[in-house]
């Protein structure tokens, strides 16, 4: 772990200085993220925090993913000390026997218990996910965790639906039929509810899955469907720079090898021709509520959104899945349920 | 060339039995073509063709080749396509032949297919030399097929050619044997012209190229010629045989094989069986056999986007260049938008022809289910041909229906007669004959409903026969049915392009198999459709597709976008074949789906 670390505090100041020589402005964003940071022993997350701020100086928003099964006491004022602002919780669910059969270490009391001392700390952008579709989840125990997390005030939530992936306990108990999901019926109450529960107790709905009191939409994330570059550092991490998407090896070793050789870690995933970016630059603003920027289109392209387009815009509007209005293309609260229907038509 | 020197065969094999090798092997062995030059498998040339093993266009090419009596031959290879559906082509190339090879893999034996080409080809008095190919595998018993042939066809295989087209081995033998055994052509130059039209394509350079044997008489360039049966007058710019490109020999003469091109511009005034003539000294009689082309089978070709209209028109007039079998004209239908209705020879041609669309000129097409041509006869008299069952005039106008029959000859091994007979019974065949060609085979002739034919008869037929019927097949006349006009609404919207005509004994067992086919077909979208099978106005059977399940909500941030593009990719790519019918997506299996039924 301590390899890692140091291989990754590298690549930070190597991007860092990098940044710099290229005259380019430092990063408004940080998201420390990909699941359980907080996994790391505290000395060593301050070394990984320590490099940020020397490579990349104060961000705007600076957000750390936390597990509240492994907060340590004292970790969240030293978060703040690195300037750590926001903190996003990956709770799931507040009922216990769900968060064990799902496999997850915490329970709803350690969240509460994270969130109060989160606030005691200062952080006053706290984020929580919460998760529907769960094996044996009833509309009940999801309307209860809903209001669990209404109570603790939180100033954004996330939701996501299960989805069974290959290669997980989940797809192996399905196939031994000892998964036992909501039905679609099930599935499509949970979310219509959350829909339109959080909106109405003040969380407006900016993205698909995200829901933030107003002015508290993530500025990090909502970078990824507006088109803004960003640099990813660590093993598997995902980098958007001049257009082109590139990827971090996976794998520790081969992550570290090319640290240590001295060569950037960041792969071309695939060139990126004007069609795929076209078409990611549609889909993913699709996600918004605000939807595509039909002037951004057309600066970034150099063309009309509607020269490209025409047949599929018109066609999802004929079925009720986007609305267009004088300055932006966005799903339909019908196109949200369907949205995939809509970003493939966007795909060139 | 005295017609005493040349030999003119062709090459009758099932599918993989080595055809296309034997006739590389020749090509190579008379050094018509250097090996460098050769092209794997040169007479199949259509990728298509290679791809499916058969061949659609008859191909032909001439060899030089110095006999063990030290004098030149002329061998003139006339490769045959080999399909149900082009049983006429197949057998105007035999008709140019005095001599025919039959290739039949030592290890497979003899197969349904070769038979009825056999059988044409002993019609027509041709010397057959069998040869056994691909001696070299493993699992080679040339003892047991040669006893086969005997046995089955009734050959005398003591002569027969042992063959390795693959490794060179006994092609000096197929061509000593062609010289030995196949009679030299009997034509004289002198006689006035008579030359058979076996085949013809199109160039851009020289208009239609007719592929001919010349009978009696003789051609050169500049002579005035006739076809006898349309009447088209022509001069002479090319003539000359292939190698197997064409090459300009100024003439022909009786007995010999090749081409004869000018001004001609249209593929249809150069009709498969017709007889070419000279204006100065004509024949007074045609060559025998000639047939009209006259499409079996009709079905509806839509564009899946109607921007390709006109590229579609484009293209089957480019294609009709070269098939003169190929009909088509403009019609609308209400769910598919504009298209043609096109007419083929049979299902096998309708999938060629469609398929060339698709790779050759990049269409993507949506096809309506086949259909015949019914002779509707209305209560005030008129009489109607209706190609396109949304056609069919509103029952209380029709006094009756005829549709068309064909005599279906079916050959088979003795212990499948009942199997065959009783498809037959069930596809409304009417047993006609039965005839024993020798102790083990069996020639059944049934008359059957045509449209029951293009259904699955023959696919039956081969699955319940384990392979071993063939069949033949050709128009024999109209009769009166009881037949009705089956009806599909989605979303309680009739769809034109799924209305089919079924006999009414079927047509409540059609129409439930039809919506559930229906069901597995459609897939799910936003609402849930309603599938629904009628006769007139009355419901026989009704389905549903459920609306289709709403998106999981997913995380899409940095490290998922390209992955979650290339799963739309592919989404995509599985609804490619799409026409939006009303608010449907039906997908273009969905109007094949009758024929896809029990």
């Amino acid at each position: 772990m301590a390899e890692y670390t140091q291989a990754l505090c590298r690549e930070i100041a190597v991007q860092g200085s990098l940044l710099r020589e290229k005259g380019m402005g430092m990063p408004a964003t940080i998201y420390i993220g990909g699941g359980t940071p907080t996994v790391l022993p505290v000395k060593l997350l301050e070394t990984i925090l320590a490099a940020l701020q020397a490579a990349f100086g104060e961000a705007a928003e600076f957000t750390i993913e936390a597990n509240p099964g492994t907060v340590e006491p004292g970790l969240f004022p030293r978060l703040r000390s690195w300037g750590v602002n926001r903190l996003s919780l990956g709770v799931q669910s507040f009922d216990d026997g769900l968060l064990r059969r799902i496999g997850r270490i915490h329970r709803a009391s350690d969240v509460r218990q994270a969130v109060a001392a989160a606030r005691r700390a200062g952080f006053a952008n706290i984020s929580l996910d919460l998760m529907y579709g769960l094996p044996g989840q009833s509309m009940e125990q999801l309307a209860a965790s809903v209001e669990q997390a209404l109570a603790l005030q939180p100033q954004h939530i996330s939701i996501y639906g299960l989805q069974v992936e290959e290669g997980t306990v989940f797809a192996r108990q399905q196939e031994a039929g000892r998964l036992e999901l909501p039905d679609e019926q099930q599935t499509e109450a949970m979310y219509d509810y959350m829909t339109s529960v959080l909106p109405s107790a003040g969380y407006e709905r900016y993205e698909i899955s995200n829901f933030a009191r107003p002015g508290f939409a993530s500025r990090h994330n909502t970078g990824y469907w507006r088109d803004v570059p960003y640099l990813g550092l660590g093993a598997a991490a995902h980098s958007y720079w001049e257009g082109q998407r590139l990827e971090n090896p996976a794998e520790l070793s081969a992550y570290m090898d090319r640290i240590a050789a001295g060569r950037p870690a960041g792969q071309l995933e695939e060139p990126a021709t004007r069609e795929i970016q076209m078409g990611e630059f549609c889909f993913l603003a699709l996600r918004t509520a605000r939807g595509i920027d039909k002037a951004a289109f057309a600066v970034k392209f150099g063309r009309l959104i509607d020269s490209v387009y025409h047949r599929p815009i018109e066609e999802m509007k004929g079925r009720g899945l986007l609305a267009e209005d004088e300055s932006c293309l966005h799903l339909t609260p019908l196109g949200m349920k369907y949205g995939n229907i809509v970003f493939e038509a966007f795909l060139l | 060339m005295q017609t005493k020197n040349i030999r003119n065969f062709s090459i009758i094999a099932h599918i993989d039995h080595g055809k296309s090798t034997i006739a590389d092997r020749l090509i190579e062995y008379t050094g018509t073509l250097s090996q460098r030059e050769m092209e794997a498998q040169v007479l199949d040339n259509m990728d298509l063709e290679r791809e499916r093993g058969i061949t659609i266009k008859a191909q032909t090419v001439r060899l030089d080749y110095k006999g063990k009596d030290g004098q030149i031959y002329e061998l003139n290879l006339i490769d045959t396509p080999g399909h149900v559906d082009f049983t006429y082509e197949v057998s105007r190339s035999l008709a140019a032949c005095e001599g025919a090879l039959l290739v039949v893999d030592a290890a497979q034996g003899v197969e349904a297919q070769t038979l009825a080409n056999v059988y044409m080809a002993l019609e027509h008095d041709l010397e057959i030399i069998p040869v056994i190919n691909k001696i070299d595998l493993p699992s080679a018993e040339p003892e047991r097929v040669k006893q086969e042939i005997e046995d089955v066809i009734g050959l005398d295989t003591s002569d027969a050619v042992m063959a390795s087209a693959k490794t060179g081995i006994g092609i000096e033998e197929i061509l000593d044997a062609i010289v030995a055994k196949v009679p030299a052509p009997a034509g004289e130059d002198e006689k006035p012209l008579r030359a058979l039209i076996f085949d013809s394509y199109f160039d851009s350079y020289k208009g239609v190229i007719a592929h001919i044997r010349i009978m009696d008489g003789h051609i050169k360039k500049g002579m005035q010629l006739k076809m006898m049966a349309t009447g088209k007058v022509f001069e002479v710019t090319d003539v000359g045989c292939f190698r197997p490109a064409p090459v300009d020999l100024g003439e022909l003469g009786a007995g010999q094989v090749g081409f004869v091109a000018g001004s001609l511009k249209n593929v249809k005034d150069v009709r498969v069986g017709d007889t070419i003539t000279s204006m100065e000294n004509p024949a007074a009689e045609p060559l025998p056999g000639y047939r009209g082309v006259t499409p079996m089978v009709y079905c509806g070709l839509y564009p899946v986007d109607s921007a390709d209209y006109d590229n579609l028109k484009d293209a089957l007039e480019k294609l009709q260049l070269n098939d003169a079998a190929l009909v088509f004209e403009p019609e609308t239908s209400i769910a598919l938008g504009f298209g043609y209705r096109c007419g083929f020879l049979g299902l096998l041609h309708m999938d060629v022809i469609q398929e060339r669309l698709e790779r050759e000129y990049n269409l993507k097409l949506i096809t309506t289910a086949p259909s015949v041509i019914y002779h509707v006869h209305k209560t005030n008299g008129e009489v109607l041909q209706v190609d396109n069952p949304s056609k069919l005039p509103p029952a209380a106008e029709i006094d009756f229906i005829e549709e068309p029959y064909v005599k279906a000859t079916v050959i088979v091994p003795n212990d499948y007669v009942g199997a065959v007979m009783e498809i037959s019974q069930n596809k409304r065949g009417e047993f006609k004959n039965m005839d024993y060609l020798d102790v083990n085979r069996v020639m059944i002739i049934y008359h059957i409903p045509l449209s029951e034919i293009i259904y699955d008869y023959f696919d039956k037929l081969k699955s319940s026969t384990r392979g071993y019927a063939s069949l033949d097949y050709e128009l024999a006349d109209y009769k009166a049915a009881k037949l009705v006009k089956l009806d599909i609404l989605l979303n309680g919207e009739p769809v034109d392009a799924l209305s089919t005509i079924v006999h009414t004994d079927n047509a409540a067992s059609r129409g439930r198999q039809l919506a559930a086919k229906l069901k597995e077909i459609i897939p799910q979208q936003m609402f849930e459709i309603p599938i629904q099978a009628a006769v007139g106005s009355k419901i026989i059977a009704r389905e549903n597709v459920r609306a289709m399940r709403k998106d999981v909500l997913a995380k899409c941030y940095g490290g998922d976008i390209s992955r979650k593009r290339k799963l739309l990719e592919k989404q995509k790519e599985g609804k490619k074949r799409m026409k939006s019918v009303g608010s449907v997506e039906v997908p273009q299996e969905a109007f094949m789906a009758i024929l896809k039924i029990e």
